[in-house]
């Protein structure tokens, strides 16, 4: 059984979409965020909400270096150091770092 | 019952011994009929080897009867010690057991025991030895009271083993002998004696003492005061001495005593001829015989005793014997009692009587050669006078001696070869004497101014000639040239025709004398108004300054070489005194090794002659032959070659031996050589001796010196004066010489006097005879010589004899440390023989310098000391010529030679390598005795032992082999070589050590090849050891005897050793079955060290209980006392407190409940314990102490806490009484230490400081691996000299560290990082950095899902996270294989690993065959 993991789509007052990710992103569902991401592919950009992830391992980087171009990721500071230090918040848009380290 | 009852207080009879072992034998019987089954499953035969004699005997004796009793229930240790004694050819005896039983070997019995044997076997040693028991009975007190042993050296005991009181020394040993409990029950004593050296050297410093000081020669009064002081001064051997000297008319009177009063009645002072009743024999000794005289008379009751207690019963009496005649006196020696009197006892009393007798020789010879000295100079005033009164005497005997043999020669013409030659002699040494005494007659008459001259006028040249032509057939047998060149002169020369003919032949006979090669001249010539005569040769000449000496009246030229010494000296002189008679001059130019000329010129005229004495020519008679020729020309011609240059044997055909010649040895004639350089001396004198001896002739002093190194003869006789090597020079060079030194010099010479002998005699000859002489008077004088001489040589043979028989090795030196003589024992000692003689320094048997210096530095000591000192006396070490050590123990002192004069040292050494070894052996013992006694374990010893071994031999390697059960022999060795076990060990050592095992135990097995092999019995099996002494180093028979010895102890070690061995494998059996579990629950770390040694166990414990999931027990104890006891109460109370815990019950409970039990166990009192229960979950501890030392908490930032609360008594001592709890909550990462006060308790410094000390290391090591922190408490807090009481700890670090096994699948990854951050958060962390280690350790376990396991998922991945004070350690291991990254092909595939890298501090991967591994660290900042 795979690390429980739960995707919800919504769209913002501003229209634009969000995926928001609730729970863990490893090796074991990593596929499963890459599929939500690709099927919302056609509807322009995206927001990926991860602020209630309490983990993510490189398999998810690998996900989201995948869609770098086309998503803007909201995180927390938990996830920071992965993020920075796999160059992750270089080539896409990241906020909620938290102090001073939104991209 | 016993033998002991009846036991008799002497020696026993082999029958007497008998019948007691038969009523024994039935006293047996009776016992076994008593049921008390004396059935001996070993006979005494197993015991004692029954081959040998005194192991039958032993095994004769009723040991029943002993305290010992039978040798089957004997204890290892006296069986080893008997078969130690039994086996060594050392001599040894030993006592065992309260009564101190006597054994004793082979060799003790041979050189000690006597008659006491067999009796004294199985007897008490004070029975045994009764009579010096109270010299020897409190060594034996302290070796037993002490436990060390006792050397003596030559010890001085009055042994009755021959039936007698006697003197005897010993030096010996006695060390102690232990049971298998080590306590000394009896002795052991290796004994040497020494009575031969001992009195041997007395002996010797007595006869040396009566030798000495030979430079004075004394009155005989002198010399008999000398020698009663030096026998005076051994009163051992010679309790009193008498010395009597005989009368001329045969009574003999004192001459001296020693040891004995004047007026004493056994030293009457005179004793009359044939006395049947005087006190002493006298006539026995003036037959030359000695006699024993039993001092048992009425004159001998109260006798001085010398040295001794008791006075002597017995003395001898020798008599002084005189070469060749009847004896001087004779010597009373009393003698010792305490010694038999053997032929060394004999042979030294007729040693000193012979220095007696030598020095009265020596005393009277002198005077009869003072007087003889006296008589001789009278006789030389009385000579002088006459001679030069009668001089021309001679004329008339001459001339009727020269007439008849001128007629015989002429008669005799017919008559055969030998008559002529004899008659040839006479004719030609009547001519010489006539010459000579004419010659004197000439001077006499010239000094008296009596010459009546006669001056005629001559043609000179004419007579010249023809005088020279008479020397020309001499000159040409010469081989030398000779030229005359006379051609006539103006006007005739006045001459003495007789003096003129004296002049001419003088100088060519001189001319010939010293002329080898070249040419002899004689030319005249006119000059200057003289006529000139030259006589020229190209002989030797003579050197520049003494040729204004040449004319001198008796003045001789030492020449180097001349044709014969024969001339009186007076030649030269008379030329120049009958050319002034002429009124010329005569004078002489000589170079040496060129020629010499001689120059005459004689004035023509007569004006300078009296006119009375002239006469005109023709009226002097004239000889076609001058008168005075024939001598010269005789005389020159002997000198020639043809006979006495290169020794001739002489052959004596057709004479026997026997007739009254003296024969040098056994009838063989003795050999004369004779050198003169007159041919008829030569042959008269070979003519005289011929009959009785072998003669060979030389012609001079070289000739003759080289004929007697070449062969010595038995005689020399030689003239005086020679050429190239005289008579006395001869004898110098003779006696220079050590190899022709004893050879014995006949001189004879013309020339009389006083002076003239004396210079002989002090040149060294042995006597001196003056021409001429009388046949019988010369073969008297060489008779006498030869027997003299064999006489010397028999003194000499004697001494050498003496000498040779000496027990101790002898030798003696030059000034210079060279050796140039030794006796037999030195060969035996050292190997080096007589043939090598001179031995210089430095001398062969030195020790080598490179090999062992320290050696070579002792003898180079010594032998400074006997060049610079010439006296003392040391115990060095030398090597034998086969290469092995000897000790020697040499003493030596400074004589001077009489002979000589020149400085000699004599010394003496005996072979004490055993006795060296003796030292050695003993320390070697307790150096032995020391390691088996300090090891632990059987290992340890036997390992301890073999290194001793090893440095008592300096051995390259020993070595053991232990055949237990195993297909391979277990080797223990030491040196060189260790530790590769027995395939490592070469074939041919492999070999030996197992032919050993055939071998008999303790029975030493040496080989050439140096080294050496024993077994023994090991408690493991049979033990072969072997030493490797390396290269060729022999291993000896004392070598022998100690490997015996030392391994026989050491199997008595081994034995001990093996016994505590099993005591502590039971003891060590015990201790893991009561302490600590042997699997502790992560995060705890333990130590136990018992203060008790060899046992490990003791009071103190520690326990850790799990009781669920989370909590644990955790104990720690300390019972009061030490070793078994205390560890058996601590197994009691640890299982009860267990158990206790194991009811869920809280620690104070438990304590509580503790009490009551502690209070029912014997030694529990006062026990003191730690009681906790740890959530692990929370790092809560709740805890009880009844009064135990508090634990140290030790926080991460370094801080230290004491659980000290919950505190009260320790256990028992109010049981009933409820206990407080207390509790503590572990911070994250702190680190717990509980322990026993032995970590902490240091004598006379406060707890609180051991507390101290101890925070203070868990302190510094908060950061430190859990298990590597327990061993830093341990070494850092371990006094000097160790623990000195039990030590328990136990360290417990909060959290514990985190074990997590997952199938290696993804699904996998959510619950261990659950269990990770869960343990993460017990670790105290901060939120970013848990995620960081999760990112990480999340990373690792994904690859080794991934990577390591595509291809079998579900083997097992191992994830441990381990914290410390400072940091985390991270591990995640897999049993596959990773790829490694490759960014450039697949840029997020590397990504797993950058952030492991960038999230921790250090990242190690390991990628092995096995797996992969890998290793994270993580600093926790503060």
């Amino acid at each position: 059984m795979s690390t429980p993991l739960t995707l919800a789509t919504s769209r913002r007052p501003d229209g634009a979409s969000v995926l928001t990710v609730t729970g863990e992103i490893d090796m074991s569902n990593a596929g499963t965020l890459d599929a939500a991401l690709a099927r919302s592919a056609d509807d322009g950009p995206l927001i990926v909400d991860l602020s209630e992830v309490g983990y993510l391992d490189s398999a998810g980087l690998t996900v989201l270096f995948t869609h770098a171009p086309r998503i803007r990721l909201v995180a927390n500071p938990v996830l920071a150091p992965v993020m920075i230090v796999s160059g992750l918040t270089a080539v896409t848009a990241v906020e909620g770092l938290g102090p001073d380290r939104d991209a | 019952m016993t033998r002991r009852d009846d036991a008799e207080c002497g020696p026993v009879t082999a029958a007497e011994t008998e019948r007691h072992a038969e009523a024994e034998t039935s006293a047996e019987a009776e016992t076994s009929a008593e049921g008390e089954a004396p059935a001996e499953a070993e006979t005494p035969a197993a015991v004692f080897d029954v081959a040998d004699e005194i192991g039958r005997d032993l095994a004769a004796v009723d040991w029943r009867a002993t305290p010992l009793g039978p040798p089957a229930g004997w204890p290892q240790s006296l069986r080893t010690a008997v078969s130690i004694v039994l086996s060594s050819r050392f001599s040894m005896w030993m006592a065992w057991g309260p009564e101190l039983t006597f054994f004793c070997n082979a060799a003790y019995r041979r050189d000690t025991l006597g008659r006491k044997y067999p009796w004294a076997l199985g007897r008490p040693a004070s029975e045994v030895w009764a009579e010096i028991w109270d010299d020897i009975g409190p060594r034996i007190e302290t070796v037993l009271a002490a436990g060390e042993a006792t050397w003596d050296e030559a010890l001085l005991l009055f042994l009755e083993r021959s039936g007698y009181p006697e003197e005897t020394y010993h030096t010996f040993s006695y060390s102690p002998l232990r049971d298998d409990d080590g306590t000394v029950v009896g002795m052991l004593c290796v004994v040497s004696e020494d009575t031969e050296r001992v009195i041997g050297e007395r002996r010797m410093a007595t006869l040396r003492d009566l030798g000495s000081d030979p430079s004075v020669v004394r009155t005989e009064q002198e010399m008999l005061a000398f020698t009663c002081r030096q026998l005076g001064r051994n009163p051992q051997d010679l309790p009193f001495t008498l010395t009597y000297l005989f009368d001329d008319d045969g009574r003999a009177r004192l001459a001296g005593a020693a040891g004995i009063s004047a007026g004493h009645p056994a030293a009457p002072v005179a004793l009359p001829p044939d006395d049947p009743d005087g006190v002493w024999p006298a006539a026995v000794p003036a037959r030359g015989e000695s006699v024993l005289v039993e001092l048992d008379g009425a004159p001998f009751a109260v006798l001085p005793s010398g040295k001794w207690p008791e006075p002597p019963v017995q003395a001898l009496v020798v008599p002084l014997l005189q070469q060749g005649g009847a004896p001087y006196g004779f010597l009373v020696a009393a003698l010792n009692r305490y010694r038999p009197l053997d032929d060394g006892y004999r042979g030294f009393i007729e040693l000193a009587a012979g220095h007696v007798a030598t020095g009265i020789a020596s005393a009277r010879s002198y005077q009869a050669q003072q007087r003889r000295a006296e008589e001789l100079a009278e006789l030389d005033r009385a000579k002088t006078v006459f001679f030069s009164n009668i001089s021309h005497e001679f004329r008339t005997p001459l001339t009727l001696i020269m007439g008849p043999v001128e007629e015989l020669r002429g008669h005799l013409q017919g008559a055969d070869a030998q008559v002529r030659e004899e008659l040839e002699v006479v004719h030609r040494n009547g001519l010489r004497l006539g010459k000579l005494v004419n010659t004197l007659l000439d001077f006499s008459r010239i000094e008296a101014g009596r010459m009546q001259a006669r001056y005629e006028p001559v043609d000179l040249a004419a007579v010249t000639a023809e005088l020279a032509s008479v020397f020309r057939s001499a000159i040409d047998r010469a081989g030398l040239a000779f030229e005359v060149d006379c051609p006539p002169l103006a006007e005739p020369v006045y001459i003495d025709r007789g003096m003129w003919e004296k002049v001419v032949l003088n100088l060519l006979s001189n001319a010939l004398k010293f002329t080898f090669d070249g040419a002899i001249s004689v030319r005249l010539r006119a000059r200057d108004g003289h006529a000139v005569v030259t006589v020229a040769d190209t002989g030797i000449g003579v050197p520049a300054g003494e040729v204004p000496r040449l004319f001198e009246r008796f003045h001789r030229i030492e020449s180097a070489r001349s044709r014969s010494n024969e001339g009186s000296g007076i030649g030269l002189a008379l030329v120049r005194e009958l050319v002034g008679l002429h009124g010329g001059t005569i004078t002489a130019d000589s170079v040496e090794g060129e020629g010499t000329t001689f120059t005459i010129r004689l004035p023509f005229g007569s004006d300078h002659l009296p006119a009375d004495s002239l006469v005109p020519a023709g009226v002097a008679e004239t000889a076609s032959t001058p008168a005075t020729a024939g001598p010269f020309v005789e005389e020159a011609l002997r000198w020639l070659p043809g006979d006495g240059t290169a020794p001739e044997e002489v052959a004596a055909p057709g004479v026997s031996a026997g007739e009254h010649s003296p024969a040098a040895g056994d009838g063989v004639p003795a050999r004369v050589l004779i050198a003169d350089d007159n041919a008829d001396m030569r042959d008269y004198l070979a003519r005289l001796l011929r009959p009785a001896y072998r003669v060979t002739v030389v012609g001079d002093g070289r000739a003759a010196l080289e004929a007697v190194r070449a062969d010595p003869p038995d005689l020399v006789i030689s003239d005086v004066m020679m050429p190239r090597l005289d008579g006395l020079q001869l004898v110098a060079a003779l006696r220079a010489d050590s190899r022709t030194s004893n050879v014995p010099v006949l001189l004879l010479s013309a020339r009389a006097g006083q002076e003239a002998s004396i210079e002989g005699l002090e040149a060294g000859a042995d006597d001196y005879l003056v021409k001429p002489f009388s046949a019988a008077e010369l073969l008297a004088r060489v008779r006498a010589n030869v027997e003299l001489a064999r006489m010397r040589n028999h003194h000499a043979r004697w001494r050498n004899a003496m000498i040779e028989s000496l027990q101790e090795a002898f030798f003696v030196t030059d000034e210079n440390g060279a050796v140039i003589e030794i006796n037999a024992a030195f060969t035996d000692i050292l190997g080096y023989g007589p043939e090598g003689l001179p031995y210089t320094p430095l001398h062969p048997w030195w020790p080598d310098e490179d090999d062992d210096p320290q050696a070579h530095a002792m003898v180079a000591d010594a032998f400074d000391q006997l060049v610079r000192d010439g006296r003392g006396s040391c115990v060095i070490p030398v090597t034998h010529r086969d290469g092995h050590q000897v000790w020697v123990a040499v003493t030596f002192n400074d004589v001077t030679d009489p002979d000589t004069g020149r400085r000699r040292v004599v010394g003496t050494f005996r072979d004490v390598t055993s006795e060296h070894y003796f030292v050695q052996r003993e320390s070697a013992l307790a150096a032995l005795s020391m390691r088996v006694s300090q090891a632990d374990n059987l290992d340890d010893a036997l390992g301890g032992a073999l290194e001793a071994l090893r440095e008592v031999w300096q051995a390259r390697q020993v070595l053991a082999a232990l055949w237990d059960d195993g297909s391979e022999p277990v080797v223990t060795s030491s040196g060189s070589g260790s530790g590769s076990g027995w395939p490592g060990l070469p074939e041919s050592l492999r070999e030996k050590l197992t032919a050993l095992r055939e071998h008999p135990p303790l029975r030493p097995l040496a080989y050439a090849a140096g080294g050496a092999g024993v077994t023994l019995e090991h408690p493991g099996g049979l033990l072969s050891v072997w030493v490797d002494l390396g290269q060729n180093r022999p291993f000896t028979t004392e070598d022998q005897t100690l490997l015996a010895l030392l391994v026989g102890h050491l199997g008595q070690g081994l034995h001990r050793a093996h016994q505590l061995d099993q005591q502590r494998e039971a003891a060590v059996a015990l201790q893991r079955a009561i302490l600590g579990p042997s699997q502790l629950p992560e995060g705890f770390a333990v130590r136990y060290e018992p203060a008790t040694r060899p046992l490990e166990v003791g009071g103190d414990w520690y326990d850790i209980v799990p009781l669920s999931e989370e909590r644990i027990g955790i104990v720690v104890g300390d019972c009061v006392g030490r070793g078994l006891e205390a560890a058996a109460v601590m197994g009691q109370l640890r299982s009860a407190c267990r158990a206790l815990l194991l009811q869920d019950a809280g620690p104070a409970q438990v304590l509580t409940a503790l009490d009551r039990f502690a209070a029912l166990v014997p030694g529990a009192r006062c026990t003191t314990v730690f009681c906790g229960v740890l959530n692990t979950a929370t790092g809560h501890i709740a805890y009880s102490s009844a009064g135990h030392p508090p634990g140290i908490l030790a926080h991460p930032d370094g801080a230290i806490a004491l659980l000290d609360g919950g505190r009260s008594t320790p256990l028992a001592v109010r049981p009933g009484n409820p206990r407080p709890e207390a509790g503590h909550t572990m911070p994250a990462r702190s680190t717990l230490l509980l322990y026993t006060d032995g970590l902490v308790e240091r004598r006379r410094r406060p707890l609180t400081e051991g507390i101290g000390r101890a925070g203070a290391v868990v302190q510094d090591g908060r950061s430190t691996p859990i298990e590597e922190l327990a061993t830093d408490v341990m070494t850092r807090l371990e006094p000097e000299r160790g623990f000195n009481d039990d030590v328990a700890l136990l360290l417990y670090r909060q959290p514990a560290p985190l074990e997590v096994a997952f199938p290696a699948e993804s699904t996998q990854l959510a619950p261990v990082r659950t269990a990770l951050r869960d343990w993460l958060n017990r670790c105290g962390l901060n939120p970013s950095m848990i995620q960081n280690v999760l990112v990480a350790a999340g990373e690792a376990c994904a690859n080794a899902i991934e990577h390591g396991h595509r291809d079998a998922p579900g083997r097992t991945v191992r994830l441990r996270a381990v914290a410390t004070a400072g940091g985390l350690h991270l591990t995640v291991a897999d049993s596959g294989r990773w790829k490694p990254p490759q960014p450039e092909a697949s840029p997020h595939r590397g990504r797993g690993v950058a952030l492991m890298r960038a999230l921790m501090h250090k990242v190690t991967i390991d990628a092995g065959v096995t797996g992969t591994t890998v290793d994270m660290h993580v600093r926790i900042a503060r």
